[in-house]
């Protein structure tokens, strides 16, 4: 039986949030915002035709895991890692670190976890929870999608962490190991860093999907998504998860450009900028702009009314964003340069 | 905030919703205040699309914004819980 006190918060996004909450507990105050933007989670990426996605769809964050490793580098935090493809090893694992009272954030299939109800839950394989606890054979959840600590049963928990598919947990872990001191860490050029790299994401990787150029491709290329759908029904279905994309997959609102914002904003206040402050407002009112096409995709797909010209209409509006986030990045990465 | 005032603004939010998601069949008579506006069930039946509109349409509406989604069940569980967000935002 475990006995850890721990400060449970609902945050915007399983990974951000989890690995906020496991520093908080650490003594080291963070906000969500600030390790997501320390961390460069910021992204865009497009894809088109790749071997392991069924249709077209895109990303708006870095790549999972990324933040937990990016605000390593940017603070001096150390987490320890472990995956197990057996079940009941991965289960012996946490048990152990539990019975040293030490919190433990787990990959899981978000499908399982039973304490969220049933219509929320859909499977999704890389969700992270934090296990607080254990009481007889329930595990005590930490997870920030949800208002308070939940309890779960090892089975439900077990199956969450053993399942299978593209990118399956493996009984992923991880958890704390160290905390840098706060006087140790020169918050203005690791937070410049950060923005930096995000920076060169967005406007200078040379890739042709990624970054603004991601956006780009996007605009151009959601028009020709009527031939790779089924029927209707299946183009309706795809359009309208831009909506869910943005919204509803733990982005903070607007594919995280909401939290990107807060970001900024508290990046000015540490730092004396205004200038950042001046970016926060700008970055919002991308965001605006973004849910306006999350909006937009939602009820036409509902709607059903997914001829050319509503393709072209969404097409444009998403062209648009591309054109004021590589106005805003460029501004941005000329601020911190 | 009155207790007067609080029925106006439940009000308000009843017709917003109907005139947002165009929801022909219902008036706002239909809606309780502490009637579950999402999921299945005894609820009005929203989903998360409807939520989306409803966000911006609070916004625009209000003037106060709800950014994440995740916050965004708790404060559109009802007219009663929405009505309790605006207040609270205002009074900011």
């Amino acid at each position: 039986m475990s006995d850890i006190q721990f400060n449970h918060k609902m945050a915007a996004h399983c990974e951000s949030g989890t690995v906020t909450a496991l520093l908080n507990h650490g003594g080291f105050e963070i906000t969500e915002p600030m390790v997501f933007g320390m961390a460069s989670g910021i992204f865009f990426a497009y894809f088109h035709k790749m071997s392991n996605f069924t249709f077209p769809t895109f990303v708006v964050r870095n790549k999972p895991g990324q933040m937990r490793t990016n605000i390593e580098k940017r603070t001096g935090a150390k987490f320890k890692t472990a995956s197990y493809k057996d079940p009941i090893k991965a289960e012996k694992a946490l048990d152990d670190l539990l019975e040293q009272n030490i919190p433990v954030a787990v990959q899981v299939d978000f499908f399982y976890m039973d304490y969220l109800p049933a219509w929320f839950r859909v499977h999704n394989n890389v969700h992270f929870i934090t296990i607080v606890g254990k009481k007889d054979s329930k595990y005590l959840v930490s997870d920030c999608y949800f208002p308070k600590i939940a309890e779960i049963d090892a089975e439900s928990l077990r199956k969450g962490r053993s399942a299978g598919g593209e990118m399956a947990p493996n009984g992923f872990l991880f958890y704390l190991k160290s905390i840098p001191k706060k006087e140790d860490i020169n918050f203005e050029k690791e937070i410049k860093k950060g923005i930096k790299r995000a920076g060169y994401y967005m406007l200078k990787i040379p890739i042709p999907f990624l970054g603004i150029k991601g956006i780009l491709k996007f605009a151009d290329k959601i028009e020709e998504w009527p031939k790779f759908a089924r029927d209707t029904e299946h183009l309706s279905h795809e359009i309208m998860k831009i909506n869910v994309l943005l919204e509803d997959q733990g982005t903070g609102g607007a594919g995280f450009r909401f939290m990107y914002a807060t970001f900024l904003r508290q990046a000015s206040e540490l730092l004396n900028d205004a200038k950042l402050l001046e970016m926060s407002k700008k970055m919002m009112e991308i965001g605006d702009g973004w849910r306006s096409i999350s909006v937009f995709a939602a009820r036409i797909g509902k709607n059903r009314d997914l001829g050319p010209e509503r393709l072209k209409e969404l097409s444009e509006m998403i062209r648009e964003r591309a054109q004021v986030e590589k106005v805003f990045f460029t501004e941005l990465y000329q601020l911190v340069k | 905030m009155t207790e007067f005032a609080a029925d106006d603004l439940k009000l308000e939010i009843k017709n917003l919703i109907i005139d947002t998601l165009k929801i022909t069949e219902l008036s706002v008579e239909d809606i309780a205040d502490d009637a579950p506006l999402f999921g299945g069930g005894n609820g009005i039946g929203l989903d998360s699309i409807d939520s989306i509109e409803l966000i911006m349409a609070l916004q625009r509406k209000y003037n106060v914004r709800i950014d994440d989604q995740n916050l965004a069940r708790f404060i559109l569980e009802s007219v009663n819980t929405i009505s309790d967000f605006i207040i609270k935002e205002k009074a900011k």
